[in-house]
């Protein structure tokens, strides 16, 4: 019998999506489904502010940025 | 000019048809409107028509336009006809036709022909006295008000010492910004909204426009007629820059309008009770083409530029390298504070600020929700000289069809790239179906989820289909259910 569940539908880069994966192994707080392809997930509607801010900061802290204090 | 010319048109498009009865009485605003508000064919059509003794057949008036040109000419005929300057009838023939409306078509001719007596476009002042303004005097002050208003927006005051002449803003220049949503105080501090960020970055005709339409929208509930406060507005437009006009010809809620005007610099009064007025460029320039203030003051960046002189809101001060090292030569507080909204700034001497445009930058800007085509259209805006012929120069040998970028294409594009970042991921809002048996049972109503448009991804390997609204499909499922 086909089911059907409320959710946000994401589509990102696959090194994003393999964050959320991780990030939702702790508590499972995040993700409806795993939709198995590269860039596709659905997950809890209410956890996208939540999850958007976690990502940002974490890419801040993680992604070298260039330049910023180069001297001018 | 197309995107201020815009708004005016919009607001006065929601306006209702009696509204337009009214306004179109004054010939000022009749000519205000044809002037500003048209584009040249619909221009072409109003005074083909404006003279005639009958209404033309739709079918002559068709043949005017080559077939090619269609969409101009309905274009055209769709805005005269939303400001209700063109209206359909019939001939005597009962041929379908069109004319110009009447309070418009006679106001347009007595503008023309200057057969009017009712003081539309004000009346010069005859007095010659010593305090006669100079235009240039004119246009530095209404360049100081204006900046003053979007000083206050800003918020300049951590830059008060730097010389300039403070700007006192009466009470209701800031109930109007606060009522507009562009400021918002909080515990008597003032602070800007998203809203205030998009506009200050905007070109000075499109704010005082949005400034001019709140204060229109707000007069009647400080008890003054909308209709009368606007049509007094199309007649400041259509004033001459430099000459003073005899304020005793005007009506208590023109007087009132007046008094506001003054402290947006649209106007300048030596004093409240001063017996002349003298329109600034803010307000002649509201129905031309030419902008304000811009060139006006832009001379003064070849003189010396001392702290009063190189104020610089005038076009061309700004330059960029392709390196984000961005030079503004300016000592403006609010061209300061503006730049460095989006723009790490390193060093600051008397007519010249250096910065970086960085990445921290502009991802604050972008927290703040300016967004990233605002950055690049002030960048643009504000390009100095000296950048717009360089670059003009190197990009008509490049490729044909794209428009010659005057910035840097490295920053514009890294500009536009900072911001998508913010945009990681993308959502879409809707339903996921799943568990389907067989593949027969999904195919049906994921084809039918296609059909009525809400289908957003599938995936025919795991028999899931996700999509925007789920009503339609699950009454699918359902019938389909029944009939098996």
């Amino acid at each position: 019998m086909p089911r059907a569940v409320r959710g946000l539908l994401i589509e990102c880069d696959p090194s994003i999506k393999a964050m959320i994966l991780k990030y939702d192994e702790d508590h499972h707080e995040y993700i409806v489904e795993d939709l198995d392809d590269e860039n596709h997930l659905v997950i809890k509607e209410s956890q996208l502010e939540a999850l958007k801010n976690r990502l940002d900061r974490d890419l801040d802290e993680k992604i070298m940025q260039l330049d910023e204090s180069e001297s001018d | 000019m197309a995107a201020s010319t815009s708004r005016p048109l919009e607001y006065l498009e929601g306006l209702p048809g009696m509204t337009f009865n009214k306004l179109y009485q004054q010939p000022s605003t009749a000519l205000a409107i044809f002037r500003r508000m048209l584009p040249d064919l619909a221009k072409c059509f109003v005074m083909a028509l404006l003279y005639l003794k009958d209404p033309l057949p739709t079918q002559d008036l068709e043949l005017w336009v080559k077939a090619e040109s269609k969409k101009q000419r309905d274009n055209a005929l769709s805005i005269l006809g939303r400001l209700h300057i063109l209206s359909k009838t019939l001939t005597s023939e009962n041929v379908s036709a069109y004319m110009v409306t009447n309070p418009f078509a006679d106001s347009l001719r007595k503008a023309l022909t200057g057969s009017e007596d009712s003081q539309s476009f004000g009346v010069f002042s005859q007095h010659r006295n010593e305090h006669r303004k100079s235009i240039s005097d004119l246009d530095e002050y209404a360049r100081r008000q204006w900046e003053g208003v979007l000083g206050y927006m800003v918020g300049t005051e951590y830059l008060k010492d730097s010389g300039h002449p403070e700007v006192s803003l009466s009470k209701g220049v800031k109930q109007l910004l606060q009522a507009g949503h562009l400021v918002e105080i909080y515990e008597r501090r003032t602070e800007i909204t998203k809203d205030g960020f998009a506009f200050v970055l905007q070109d000075v005709n499109t704010q005082v426009w949005h400034i001019l339409i709140l204060y229109v929208e707000s007069a009647e509930a400080i008890g003054m007629d909308s209709v009368e406060v606007l049509s007094f507005l199309f007649l400041l437009s259509s004033l001459e820059l430099g000459q003073s006009y005899e304020k005793k010809y005007l009506s208590p809620v023109q007087l009132r309008t007046l008094a506001d005007l003054a402290d947006f610099g649209i106007i300048y009064q030596r004093s409240p009770d001063a017996p002349r007025f003298y329109p600034t460029r803010l307000a002649t320039t509201l129905t031309s083409d030419s902008s304000a203030l811009s060139g006006t003051v832009g001379s003064s960046l070849n003189g010396p530029a001392g702290p009063q002189g190189a104020s610089g809101t005038g076009s061309g001060f700004i330059v960029i390298e392709t390196n984000y090292r961005l030079y503004a030569y300016t000592s403006s507080p609010l061209q300061i504070s503006l730049i460095s909204l989006f723009t790490t700034l390193k060093y600051r001497f008397p007519n010249l600020i250096t910065g970086k445009i960085t990445r921290q930058s502009v991802r604050r800007a972008i927290d703040m929700g300016i967004t990233a085509d605002q950055i690049i259209s002030y960048l643009h805006t504000h390009a100095h000289p000296q950048l717009r012929k360089h670059n003009a120069g190197h990009s008509t040998s490049n490729t044909a069809g794209i428009p010659p970028s005057i910035l840097p294409p490295t920053v514009t594009d890294q500009i536009r790239l900072w911001q998508l970042e913010r945009d990681r991921l993308r959502a879409t809002s809707g339903f996921l179906f799943k568990e389907f048996t067989s593949l027969q049972e999904y195919q049906a109503p994921c084809q039918y989820a296609a059909e009525i448009g809400v289908l957003v991804w599938k995936s025919d390997r795991k028999r899931m289909f996700f999509v925007t609204r789920h009503e339609q499909v699950a009454a699918f499922l359902r019938s389909k259910k029944e009939m098996r």
